[in-house]
């Protein structure tokens, strides 16, 4: 609507039937900011709903985009991700720099927290220091007003040579004002020149180092000399990489060991560290002239909130009731919608079988399609709740604290204090667990925390856990099922820590977490993330979750056995009951049959199909379930099985890979290459420890 | 940094640690004559709460080791 008018203005004339859309000039914006700024929000209030996310090539960073037509001209938003800096060390800021040096965007529009100005400056200077025409928005204006910050904003935009403007992005308080500013700068002719001071103390080895690189114009024509300049100083290494294309390679290289050797005697630290101290320096320098804080020695909000939340003593329990409510709340409540799907499929799968005839048409579009499109819609409840508690921890800035309590047990097994969410909702479901890790920043902790999320056993594991446990061990079944859980976690733990010390090897990333204020999460906000999480999850998994059931369902039913076949001879005859008994040898030294086999293959769709796989072999009533005493017996009366088979059973299924619905979560989160060394990891491990549990057994006398 | 107790206040001298961990110390502003206080530390001791230049950062003991620090007067 807005764009519609936008275009009507900007020309004056009725746009032709479907170019309504198009606007005059195109600017483009990337929206940059350190994290907890209210930067999302503000992203939001400027496009409303024109938005898509994927991802950054190669990388697992959000990359989100959004639209808007203001004014004739059509604004294309690319919200960078929240970084602090731009060094090399972290992938969220080489994504954000790389955007800047290689996109070329228009304008950034630099989303600045009014409270705490000086440390949002300074990913700002770096911006400028990118040569790159900025807009300035001084967001969350009313907590700084609230805590008796002034800031002169007119005295602070002489000093920077950037617009500033200040901005509440939850009342979309000059969002506008943003867009006509980032006009005003994109129609100007000539590029702001920005001035970030080092101190004539540091100033000279810059100027030293710019000479040389200037020695290349094509270099200098690629890249901003002054900033590739500071960046060698700051040892850089993929500025250093920049280095490796200038012509005049060997005397930059020269030069800048010199300078940086200088600068190391001169200041008695790391030429790293002086850089920062000095821009700090400048940032100081800018806001003691526009800034004012009245002070105040009252206890904030926060302060007192965080005197029980994050307590020595207190601070655990609560932390463990507050996620005992969402698990709780979530797959509680989560079971009812859950029903009601599982019944819509229900009932269409019933419509589609008294309305088809029988044959293949049928059975692919029942127990295919309807089956495979029922099993990825029913997480969608649990997918909702969770995301919206995840969001409203993240939102309202527990979640740091959580991680604030628990990173030292964590850290232990190399992982981090965030890794913790993520593996307890791994008890209820793998595919929000592994969603939820997206929430751990660092590459390496997240590819682990997702590899050994599916070992805390999920809901659809404990089924098969208490038909198994009911049958054989019908007295201590819940201290059966018990140590399944026990043993999940603890495998968890070790296997975090085996990667650590192997194959994600490496210096601990820093744990350096801001704890920012409380604030009240808007329901907006919300709603957006949730929308976000649920319409990802459909795209992801329904893209390889229903091609996957169709497979599962082709395997079960091909090659066809004749006409009346009763249905336990037709599955072993399928090629799913071929694969069961190719898998014999591997099974026989851990004491399973090709029955279990079969079981092993339908478990992959979803692990609660293990206990119905069995129903149909040991021909118990169609509808058998882990309660089901005909099942049980038929269990026990087979000699394969015995209390020992059983618990190595259930060991292997807690272990070995998990359904195919956690397998492309985990596959759209850590990629091709990281899947497949967990798939290897998963079934070895299972394998390995079965057997080792199978054997001690039998030597043991079980 | 870690012979302060939860509570007092102090002036950065300088980061001595370079590296990743330094620099991210640095680009958070623990920078020289940067004020702070040593807010709270976690129930096992690690990791701790510092507020620096207006607020609150938590960091692990073997990075708080990398700060040098003095003693100051409240008032962060």
């Amino acid at each position: 609507m807005n764009g519609h008018r936008a275009v009507l203005a900007s020309d004056g004339l009725t746009p032709p039937a479907g170019a309504a859309r198009k606007a005059s000039k195109v600017i483009r914006i990337a929206l940059a900011g350190n994290p907890n700024t209210g930067k999302t929000t503000l992203f939001n209030a400027m496009t409303g709903s024109h938005q898509k996310v994927g991802n950054y090539a190669g990388v697992t960073v959000e990359k989100r985009e959004g639209r808007r037509l203001y004014k004739g001209y059509e604004f294309q938003v690319h919200d960078l991700p929240g970084v602090y800096s731009l060094t090399a060390y972290s992938m969220d800021e080489v994504v954000a720099r790389d955007f800047i040096i290689n996109e070329r965007p228009d304008v950034v529009i630099d989303v600045i927290d009014s409270t705490n100005i000086e440390r949002n400056l300074y990913l700002c200077l770096q911006f400028q220091e990118l040569n790159v025409p900025i807009v300035a928005a001084l967001n969350l204006n009313d907590e700084a007003i609230s805590r008796g910050i002034q800031i002169d904003e007119k005295r602070l935009s002489e000093i920077l040579r950037m617009p500033v403007i200040k901005t509440v992005g939850k009342k979309s308080v000059g969002v506008e004002q943003i867009l006509d500013k980032a006009i005003v700068v994109f129609e100007q002719k000539e590029k702001p020149a920005y001035e970030v001071s080092y101190g004539y103390e540091l100033e000279e080895d810059v100027q030293a180092v710019i000479a040389e690189l200037k020695k290349d114009d094509v270099f200098c024509l690629r890249y901003p000399v002054r900033w590739c300049a500071v960046k060698l100083i700051e040892k850089d290494a993929r500025a250093d990489e920049l280095v490796g294309m200038h012509t005049a390679a060997a005397s930059v290289r020269a030069v800048l060991k010199e300078r940086v050797k200088r600068i190391e005697e001169h200041f008695g630290r790391d030429s790293s560290i002086v850089v920062s101290e000095q821009r700090y320096g400048y940032i100081h320098g800018a806001a003691a002239e526009a800034v004012t804080r009245l002070h105040s020695d009252k206890k904030t909000i926060t302060e007192k909130v965080d005197q029980i939340l994050m307590d020595r003593v207190l601070g655990f329990p609560v932390f463990l009731f507050i996620l005992w409510s969402i698990f709780q709340i979530t797959f509680k409540i989560g079971a009812y919608p859950m029903g009601w799907i599982e019944s819509l499929f229900g009932w269409l799968s019933s419509l589609a079988t008294s309305v088809i005839p029988a044959g293949i048409l049928r059975s692919l579009l029942v127990d295919g399609v309807i089956a495979g499109v029922g099993g990825v819609s029913s997480f969608i409840p649990l997918i909702i709740l969770l995301f919206m508690f995840i969001s409203i921890l993240e939102d309202s800035g527990y979640m740091s604290r959580a991680a604030f309590i628990m990173d030292k047990f964590l850290h232990i097994f190399g992982l981090h204090g965030q890794s913790f969410l993520p593996m307890i909702l791994g008890i209820g479901c793998s595919v929000p667990a592994v969603m939820a890790a997206r929430t751990l920043k660092n590459m390496r902790d997240r590819v682990i925390t997702v590899m050994v999320t599916p070992f805390m056993s999920c809901g659809a594991k404990l089924p098969v856990y208490v038909l198994l446990a009911g049958a054989f061990f019908p007295k201590h079944a819940g201290t059966v099922v018990l140590s399944m859980y026990v043993v999940g976690a603890t495998l968890a733990l070790f296997s975090s820590l085996l990667f650590r010390k192997t194959v994600l090897r490496g210096e601990s990333t820093p744990f350096v977490m801001e704890l920012p204020p409380y604030r009240l999460p808007t329901v907006k906000g919300i709603l957006w993330h949730v929308r976000e999480k649920t319409f990802g999850y459909l795209k992801k998994a329904g893209l390889v979750l229903l091609p996957a059931s169709m497979l599962i369902w082709a395997v079960t039913t091909f090659p066809k056995s004749a006409g009346d076949a009763p249905k336990d001879v037709a599955m072993a005859q399928s090629y799913a009951g071929q694969i069961g008994r190719g898998m014999a040898p591997v099974l026989a030294p851990i004491g399973f049959d090709w029955k279990i086999g079969i079981a092993a293959v339908t478990g992959f769709a979803a692990k609660e199909m293990v206990v119905s796989t069995l129903g149909v072999l040991y021909r118990v009533e169609a509808r058998a379930d882990e309660k089901s005493d005909s099942l049980r017996s038929a269990l026990r009366r087979d000699p394969t099985f015995s209390p020992l088979v059983a618990y190595v059973l259930m060991l292997f299924m807690l272990i070995v890979v998990p359904c195919f619905a956690s397998v492309s979560v985990i596959y759209s989160e850590i990629g091709f290459k990281w899947v497949m060394f967990a798939i290897t990891y998963w079934t070895v491990l299972a394998w390995s420890l079965c057997f080792v549990v199978y054997h001690s057994g039998r030597l043991l006398g079980f | 940094m870690l012979g302060l107790k939860n509570g007092e206040s102090f002036s950065v001298k300088r980061v001595t640690i370079a590296r990743e961990i330094g620099k991210r110390l640095a680009d958070m502003g623990f920078v020289r004559g940067a004020k702070g206080r040593i807010v709270r530390s976690a129930m096992l001791g690690d990791p701790i709460q510092v507020k620096i230049c207006q607020y609150d950062v938590s960091i692990r003991r073997a990075e708080a080791q990398g700060i040098e620090v003095e003693m100051a007067e409240a008032g962060v």
